[in-house]
Formats: structure tokens, C-alpha cells, sequence
């Protein structure tokens, strides 16, 4: 499903962000991307969506190679991963609802699949009753479950986040990861980057460690380490 | 279809959020329709009563003064026979004088002791079937051996195509000036809009919006400041024009000849313009903006 085969990239500065990476993760797999600050894992995710493209290497994403993706598809390749950040990057002047729709409309669906997958990612993140809210008479991680279901809506098969609970307390943060979980036992692919230690610990999930652009470690059932 | 209605209500909603800033780009590209209306006005106005006159007064065509009578009967001749004359009038020396001192009519003492230079040359004056045929007729008449001088007869209305000419020039100047700053201004107004919805493109980019998709509603609002713009303006030059022509018989008075076109000709045309040139100041100003600041 994801693939990167000995990717590098350098930024203008010779900045080396990643080296020489290699990595599978299958369909399905849940999977968190642990390393100290500047080691590459929010580049590794703009990479998968062709935010920015490998100085060498080959990535490969439900088959297609991202680094040969022509520009005009590049939009439909997007479609495939949901993307969820740290800062939620809520419209604060929509609805929960608007919120979501306008996630819909923008890959062109139709009224009725806007209806039911509506109904259907409130409910999957557990904001049934809270459509007409305002992000701002939300709760931070009712603000980041706005998020996570804008992201699902347009059901991608692989939903990635950078540092999703970031800005949320512990307890709040549990139940995001509760949720994530839940979405992946329904077969989606899930790469989380996060510094949340203990609960990487306590979820026995893959971890793979990136330390100065290199994989230092991949553990299929392991803890946080740097 | 269901997407095609969102990007117009979206491009309409930005056009609310920036009140101000639509208004006043709005009223730019009025001046410069309203510029614009006034010229295609004087211009069709002016070019009726051109077409008016020659067709009643014809063209002249003036005479080698080497030509002998036969000569002159032979091109007469050739005149009647060019497709599109009417009448052909052979006017000598002598009456030539007459014209002309009744156009120099007050002035007659300017015309004393010329009498006999014989300085008026003798001519045709050549009327048309119709008014097309003008522009045909003029150049055959103007091949013809003898002939060294040809010209409509406008003497009546010399004084106002002379000023219209001008008018013309300085309308044509300011309208294309406001039309630069029109484009410029639209664009300006199209680039706050991008910069006010950055949040949300940067998410579409994210969630795989389309280029097009992200686009259309800019171009929608510029579109629409555009056809706005070309309604208010029609409005006011409508009743602008209206105004006018109420008071055409005091003005065809002071101007002699002029007759004003009524309104019911001049409509569509003065509409048509306004759409399509609200469109494309709409449409273009806000391209140049969306290729410059929505690096998509
Ligand atoms: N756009 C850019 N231009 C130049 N250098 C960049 C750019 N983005 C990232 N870098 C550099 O690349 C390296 C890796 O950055 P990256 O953002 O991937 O790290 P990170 O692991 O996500 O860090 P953090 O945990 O602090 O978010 C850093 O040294 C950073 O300064
Ligand atoms: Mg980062």
C-alpha cells in the first residue's frame, strides 16, 4: 500500500530531511512514526502526497509511483490518503457540518452520497447532535474529531497525521487514538507521527523510528524509543 | 451540475464578504462603460447623419480643367452606367461659383474680384441608389480619366463630423485608460479574495481539489462584478439616452441638419457590448490574479 524505496530528500539548503529510506506498509497496517524534532516525519508525510517531491528514490502509493504523477492527477492521487493535522485546520466561520460537506464537495460528490457519508463520519467520530456547532463552541479534541471526520469523508483508503494530538491533553488524546483504531479495524491504512510516548507504548503497534532522515528502527510491536 | 451551483453560490458569497471592495471595483468598470456608451452614441449618431446626407447630396467629383465637352459627356456616360448611381448632375464653372457663394452667403464681398480666376473647377455630383453603395461608387468614379478629385459632399455636416472626430479620439483614449484600470482593479480586488480564502484552499489542495475546482469561483466573482457592472451601466445610459432624445428637436434646431437614431436602435448593440466587455474584464482581470497568486 505505502512503499518508499531508498528515498532522499534534500531541501534548497542542502538540508538532508530524509536518506536513503526504505519502508513498507501493508494495507491495513496501523503504524506510527516516532523521531526527535527535525528528523524527517513531517517530510516523510508531505512526500506520500506529493507536497513536496524525493530528490531521489522511488515511492510507491496504491501502485503509483507519486514522484511520476502527472500534475492534473495529482488532485485525484490525494483523494486517496486523508490527511489530518496537528492544528485541526477547521473553516471556523462553517458549521461541523459545513465543515465536512465542504470536504464532499470538493471531490465533486453527489447530494445523496453527501447525505449519507455525513451521517456517517459524525457518527464514526462520535459527533452525532453537534452539526450546527462552530468549531469554537468545540472542545479541542471535539475539534480534532471535525477534522478526522472531514478526512474520512471522502473515504481515502489511508488516513495519515501529523502529531494529531499534539495540542490536546492526555485523556483527549487517548480517545482520539480510540477512534483511530477503530477506523483502521475497518481497513483503513493508518501512519500516525506523534511524540505521545505513552501511548504508543500502549497501543503495541508498529513503530518506525527516524532519527536524522535514517530509520533507525522497525518494530512490528514496539515501544516508544528514540 | 450539483457542483457547477456551488461554485457560482461560492463566487457570489465572495462577493458579499468583500462588500466594499465590489462596490467601488463595480463602479470603475461603469465609468468605463459609461465612456464607452457615449462613443458608440456619438459614433452611430454621427455616422447616421453621415450616411443621411451623402445619400441625399451624393459625392462630388471634380474635373481636370483640360477636359474638353466631349470628354466630359463621355465620362458622364461611364458615371451612369457604374452600378449603385442614381442621378448624375454635371455642374460648370459658373454654377460652381453660384454654390459656393451660397455657402459664403453674408460673406459675399470674400468672393468679389475672383469672379474671374475661375478658381471653382467644374464637377459631378453623383447620388446613389442606396447608402452601401457609396464606398463602390466613390472609388469607380475615382478610376475614371479626368476625374482628379473626389469627395462626399458633407459641407453641412462638416462642422460636427470635424467634432466628433475629435470627440472620438479623447472618448476612445479615456475609455481604453479605464479599461486598464479596470482590469487592474478587478485583478487587485480578485488577489484580496485569494489571500481572505487561503485557509480554505490550502485544505481543498489537501483534501485533492482540483485546480478548476478551486479556481471557478474567482472567476465567477470577477465574472459577475462584470455583468453587474454592465447592467448598471446599461440602466443609466439607457436613461441617459432617453433624456436625450426627449430633447432632440431643440438640439436638431441648433445643429441645423442632425437627426438623433431612436433608442430602439441602439439598444441591443450598447447591451451586447456592455455583456460580453463586462465578461471579459471580469474573466481576464481575475485570471491574471488566480495565475499569480493561486499557485495551484
Ligand atoms: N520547506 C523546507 N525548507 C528547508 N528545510 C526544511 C523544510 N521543511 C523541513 N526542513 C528541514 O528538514 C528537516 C526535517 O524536517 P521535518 O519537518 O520533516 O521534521 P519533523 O521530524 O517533522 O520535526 P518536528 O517533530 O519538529 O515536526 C529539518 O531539519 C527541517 O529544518
Ligand atoms: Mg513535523
Amino acid at each position: 500500500m505505502i512503499e518508499f524505496i531508498n528515498v532522499s530528500k534534500s531541501y534548497d539548503r542542502g538540508i538532508k530531511a530524509l536518506d536513503n529510506v526504505s519502508v513498507r506498509i501493508d494495507k491495513g497496517e496501523f503504524a506510527f512514526l516516532v523521531g526527535p524534532s527535525g528528523s524527517g516525519k513531517s517530510t516523510f508525510l508531505k512526500l506520500m502526497i506529493r507536497e513536496e517531491t524525493a530528490t531521489s528514490g522511488k515511492i510507491l502509493i496504491d501502485g503509483k509511483d507519486v514522484g511520476r504523477l502527472k500534475q492534473k492527477d495529482i488532485p485525484y492521487f490525494r483523494r486517496k490518503i486523508g490527511f489530518v493535522f496537528q492544528d485541526f485546520r477547521l473553516l471556523y466561520d462553517r458549521t461541523v457540518e459545513e465543515n465536512i460537506v465542504f470536504a464532499l464537495r470538493v471531490i465533486e460528490a453527489s447530494e445523496k452520497d453527501i447525505r449519507i457519508q455525513l451521517k456517517n463520519v459524525l457518527a464514526m467520530v462520535g459527533l452525532t447532535g453537534k452539526e450546527k456547532f462552530y468549531p469554537n463552541q468545540l472542545s479541542g479534541g471535539e475539534q480534532q474529531r471535525v477534522s478526522l471526520a472531514r478526512a474520512l469523508a471522502t473515504k481515502p483508503p489511508i488516513i495519515i497525521a501529523d502529531e494529531p494530538t499534539g495540542n490536546l491533553d492526555p485523556t483527549t488524546a487517548d480517545g482520539i487514538f480510540k477512534t483511530l483504531l477503530e477506523i483502521n479495524a475497518r481497513g483503513t491504512t493508518i501512519l500516525v507521527v506523534t511524540h505521545a510516548k505513552d501511548i504508543v507504548d500502549k497501543l503495541n503497534k508498529r513503530v518506525i523510528s527516524l532519527d536524522h532522515g535514517r530509520i533507525v528502527k522497525d518494530s512490528q510491536r514496539g515501544g516508544y524509543q528514540i | 451540475m450539483k457542483t457547477r451551483t456551488y461554485l457560482i453560490k461560492e463566487g457570489y458569497n465572495n462577493l458579499r464578504k468583500h462588500g466594499t471592495k465590489t462596490i467601488s471595483t463595480i463602479f470603475i468598470i461603469c465609468a468605463t462603460m459609461l465612456v464607452l456608451g457615449i462613443f458608440i452614441i456619438l459614433f452611430q449618431n454621427v455616422n447616421k447623419n453621415v450616411q443621411t446626407v451623402r445619400l441625399e447630396q451624393g459625392l462630388q467629383a471634380f474635373i481636370d480643367d483640360s477636359a474638353t465637352q466631349d470628354d466630359v459627356e463621355y465620362m458622364m456616360d461611364e458615371i451612369k452606367q457604374i452600378p449603385g448611381v442614381k442621378d448624375v448632375t454635371y455642374l460648370n464653372k459658373d454654377q460652381a461659383y453660384e454654390d459656393a457663394k451660397e455657402v459664403f452667403s453674408g460673406l459675399d464681398y470674400f468672393l468679389d474680384g475672383i469672379e474671374n480666376l475661375q478658381i471653382f473647377p467644374a464637377s459631378f455630383v453623383v447620388r446613389f441608389e442606396r447608402i452601401e453603395d457609396s464606398e463602390t461608387v466613390k472609388s469607380e468614379v475615382e478610376k475614371i480619366d479626368g476625374i482628379y478629385k473626389v469627395k462626399y459632399n458633407e459641407t453641412t455636416i462638416q462642422a460636427v463630423i470635424a467634432i466628433s472626430k475629435v470627440a472620438n479620439v479623447f472618448l476612445l483614449g479615456v475609455g481604453g485608460v479605464l479599461l486598464v484600470v479596470s482590469i487592474f482593479i478587478i485583478s487587485n480586488t480578485i488577489k484580496l479574495a485569494v489571500y481572505s480564502n487561503k485557509r480554505e484552499i490550502f485544505i481543498m489542495k489537501y483534501i485533492g481539489a482540483t485546480n478548476k475546482f478551486i479556481k471557478t469561483p474567482f472567476v465567477i466573482e470577477g465574472a459577475l462584478m462584470g455583468l453587474i457592472a454592465a447592467l448598471i451601466s446599461f440602466v443609466l445610459i439607457s436613461l441617459g439616452y432617453v433624456v436625450l432624445y426627449a430633447r432632440a428637436p431643440q438640439i436638431q434646431a441648433s445643429l441645423g441638419v442632425f437627426g438623433f437614431l431612436p433608442y430602439s436602435n441602439l439598444w441591443h448593440q450598447i447591451l451586447g457590448i456592455y455583456i460580453i466587455l463586462g465578461l471579459f474584464i471580469g474573466i481576464f482581470g481575475s485570471s491574471i490574479s488566480i495565475k499569480k497568486y493561486l499557485k495551484v
